[in-house]
C-alpha cells in the first residue's frame, strides 16, 4: 500500500476527527455557559441537580458515555434511535462530546467569573448598569482573557479524545489507521496519523497564542 | 424547602414518564419478523481477509459478505454491513445497531449463554504465532508453559492460550497481539489461522512464523442471532438451500476455503 493511498485514507478519517472537534466546540462553549449559570445559582435544587450532574459526567468515562448515549436507547426501551438518522454513529458521539465538555468548560468559567471582585459588581450599580449590561460588558471580557491558559489545555486535549469515538465506530483517522493495520499488516499509518494530531494542535497552538496577544490590551 | 421538594418531584415526574413513554414502544414483534418487516439483515463485521474485506475497486467481498448477500437475496430482503469493534458485538447485537454477527464468528459453549447461534458453516483452527527466530524453542505445547502469550480479550484464542501457559495478556483486537509479538513484550499469539494464514509472514509482520508443531483443538464459525432469535432457524434452511445447491461450495472455493466447509 503506496504513501499517498494512505495518506488519502487517513485524510477521509481526519475530516471527520475535524468536524466533530468544531462542532464540539461550536455547542459546548455556549452550553458550558449556561451549565455554568446553573452551578452558580441561588436557587439551591437546580443548584445541586446541576453540580451533581457534572460530578458524574467528569467522574466517569467519556468511552462510558460514548456507550450510554448510543446504546442504551436500543438496549433498554427496543428503539435504537441513532440508526434511523443518517450519521446517527457520529451524531451520538457528538452528543457526547458536547455534554461531556461542556461540563468541564462550566468549570473553567465558574472558576473565571468568579474570580471577579465584588468591587466591579458594585462598581456597576453605582453607574446604574442592569444586571446583563454588568455581566456582557464589565464581567465576560475580563472572563475570556482569564480562562484562555485553561481552555486552550481543554481544547488540545478535545482534539486527541475525538479518537475515543471508534469504540462506536465512528471511522475517525486512528479507526482508519488501525483498518489498514489489520487488513495490510502495516504499522507506520498509525504513527503517522499521531503526527497529523500533532501539526494540527501546533496550529492550535499558534492561534491560541495569538488570542492571548490580542488580549493584552485587558490590564487587570 | 418546599421549592426543593417540589423540584425533586418534578424531576422524578419527567424521568418516568420518558422511561414510560419509551416502554410503551417496546414491539412484540419476534425477531424474524423485525428483521423481515424493515427488509435488511445487518450484519456487524470487521474488516478482515478472506471474510469481509474491501478489493482495490473498493467494494465489499469475501466469503462472509457473498454468504450473507446469498441468504439475504433468499429471504427476499437485502444484506447490509456495518463495520464495528469487535469487543462491542454483542453490545451492538443487543441494542439492535446490528441484526447479526456474521464475521468468522467462533462458537463457545460460554457465548451460547447469550448468543443463539446458525448451524455451523467453518471449520476453524487457533495457531501459536511466534516470532520466526524462535521457532526451535516452540515444538511443542509443553514449550509455551511459563512464556508470555497475548490472545483477543474474549476470544476463543485466549481461552485456547490459558490452557497452554498461565500468564496471558488479553489484548483488544488479534492484530495487536501480532504487534505485541513483533516488538518482543510477548512470546507468543493465539490467534484464528485464517487470519494468520493472510497476515503472517507478510508485511510488518514479515519476521513472524506460524508454530507447525503445536496443534491447538479445532472449533467451528457460525453466524450469531440476538438470544432467542428466531432469525437463526430460518438462516438454517437457506444455508441447507445453499449447501444443496453447491453455492456455498463455489464461494468457499472462490475464497479459498473450501477445504474448512462445514457440508
Amino acid at each position: 500500500m503506496s504513501f499517498s493511498e494512505v495518506t488519502l485514507q487517513l485524510l477521509n478519517g481526519f475530516g471527520t476527527t475535524c468536524l466533530l472537534f468544531i462542532l464540539t466546540l461550536v455547542f459546548a462553549i455556549p452550553l458550558g455557559l449556561i451549565i455554568s449559570f446553573g452551578s452558580m445559582t441561588k436557587f439551591k435544587p437546580l443548584r445541586y441537580l446541576t453540580r451533581g450532574f457534572v460530578w458524574i459526567i467528569r467522574g466517569t468515562p467519556l468511552m462510558l458515555q460514548l456507550f450510554v448515549v448510543f446504546y442504551v436507547p436500543g438496549m433498554l426501551f427496543d428503539t435504537p434511535i441513532f440508526a434511523t438518522i443518517e450519521n446517527g454513529r457520529f451524531v451520538a458521539a457528538l452528543i457526547a462530546f458536547v455534554i461531556n465538555y461542556a461540563c468541564y468548560f462550566s468549570e473553567i468559567y465558574r472558576g473565571g467569573i468568579e474570580s471577579i471582585s465584588k468591587g466591579q459588581y458594585e462598581a456597576c450599580a453605582v453607574l446604574g448598569m442592569t444586571k446583563g449590561q454588568t455581566f456582557f460588558h464589565v464581567v465576560l471580557p475580563q472572563v475570556v482573557k482569564r480562562i484562555i491558559p485553561p481552555m486552550s489545555n481543554e481544547i488540545i486535549t478535545l482534539v486527541k479524545d475525538t479518537s475515543l469515538a471508534r469504540v462506536i465506530s465512528v471511522i475517525d483517522i486512528v479507526f482508519a489507521a488501525e483498518t489498514i493495520l489489520s487488513l495490510r499488516a502495516l504499522m507506520w499509518p498509525l504513527f503517522y496519523a499521531g503526527a497529523f494530531y500533532l501539526v494540527f494542535n501546533g496550529l492550535l497552538t499558534l492561534l491560541f497564542g495569538f488570542v492571548e496577544k490580542k488580549m493584552d490590551y485587558y490590564k487587570v | 424547602m418546599k421549592r426543593k421538594i417540589l423540584a425533586i418531584v418534578l424531576v422524578l415526574v419527567l424521568v418516568l414518564s420518558c422511561v414510560a413513554a419509551f416502554t410503551a414502544c417496546k414491539s412484540k414483534k419476534t425477531d424474524a419478523e423485525y428483521i423481515l418487516d424493515k427488509g435488511t439483515l445487518i450484519c456487524g463485521i470487521t474488516l478482515y481477509e478472506p471474510m469481509n474485506y474491501f478489493n482495490n475497486d473498493g467494494d465489499l467481498i469475501g466469503f462472509d459478505t457473498e454468504f450473507a448477500e446469498a441468504v439475504a437475496e433468499k429471504l427476499g430482503i437485502e444484506a447490509k454491513f456495518q463495520v464495528i469493534k469487535w469487543s462491542s458485538k454483542e453490545i451492538e447485537l443487543n441494542s439492535k445497531y446490528i441484526d447479526c454477527i456474521w464475521n468468522g464468528f467462533t462458537v463457545t459453549e460460554k457465548r451460547k449463554e447469550n448468543i443463539t447461534f446458525t448451524q455451523s458453516y467453518l471449520n476453524n483452527t487457533q495457531c501459536v504465532v511466534i516470532k520466526a527466530s524462535n521457532a526451535a524453542l516452540f515444538a511443542n505445547e509443553e514449550a509455551c508453559a511459563g512464556k508470555r502469550a497475548v490472545a483477543e480479550a474474549g476470544s476463543a484464542g485466549e481461552t485456547a492460550a490459558n490452557e497452554l501457559t498461565t500468564n496471558v495478556t488479553p489484548k483488544g483486537a488479534q492484530v495487536d497481539a501480532l504487534t505485541e509479538v513483533k516488538s518482543g513484550t510477548a512470546d507468543f499469539a493465539v490467534v484464528d489461522v485464517v487470519l494468520a494464514n493472510s497476515m503472517v509472514g507478510q508485511g510488518d509482520y514479515a519476521d513472524l512464523a506460524i508454530a507447525t508443531g503445536i496443534q491447538l483443538e479445532s472449533e467451528e464459525y457460525a453466524i450469531g442471532f440476538r438470544k432467542g432469535s428466531d432469525m437463526a432457524e430460518k438462516v438454517n434452511a437457506v444455508i441447507a438451500d445453499l449447501l444443496a445447491d453447491g453455492t456455498l461450495q463455489t464461494l468457499a472455493e472462490k475464497y479459498g476455503v473450501a477445504g474448512q466447509l462445514i457440508k
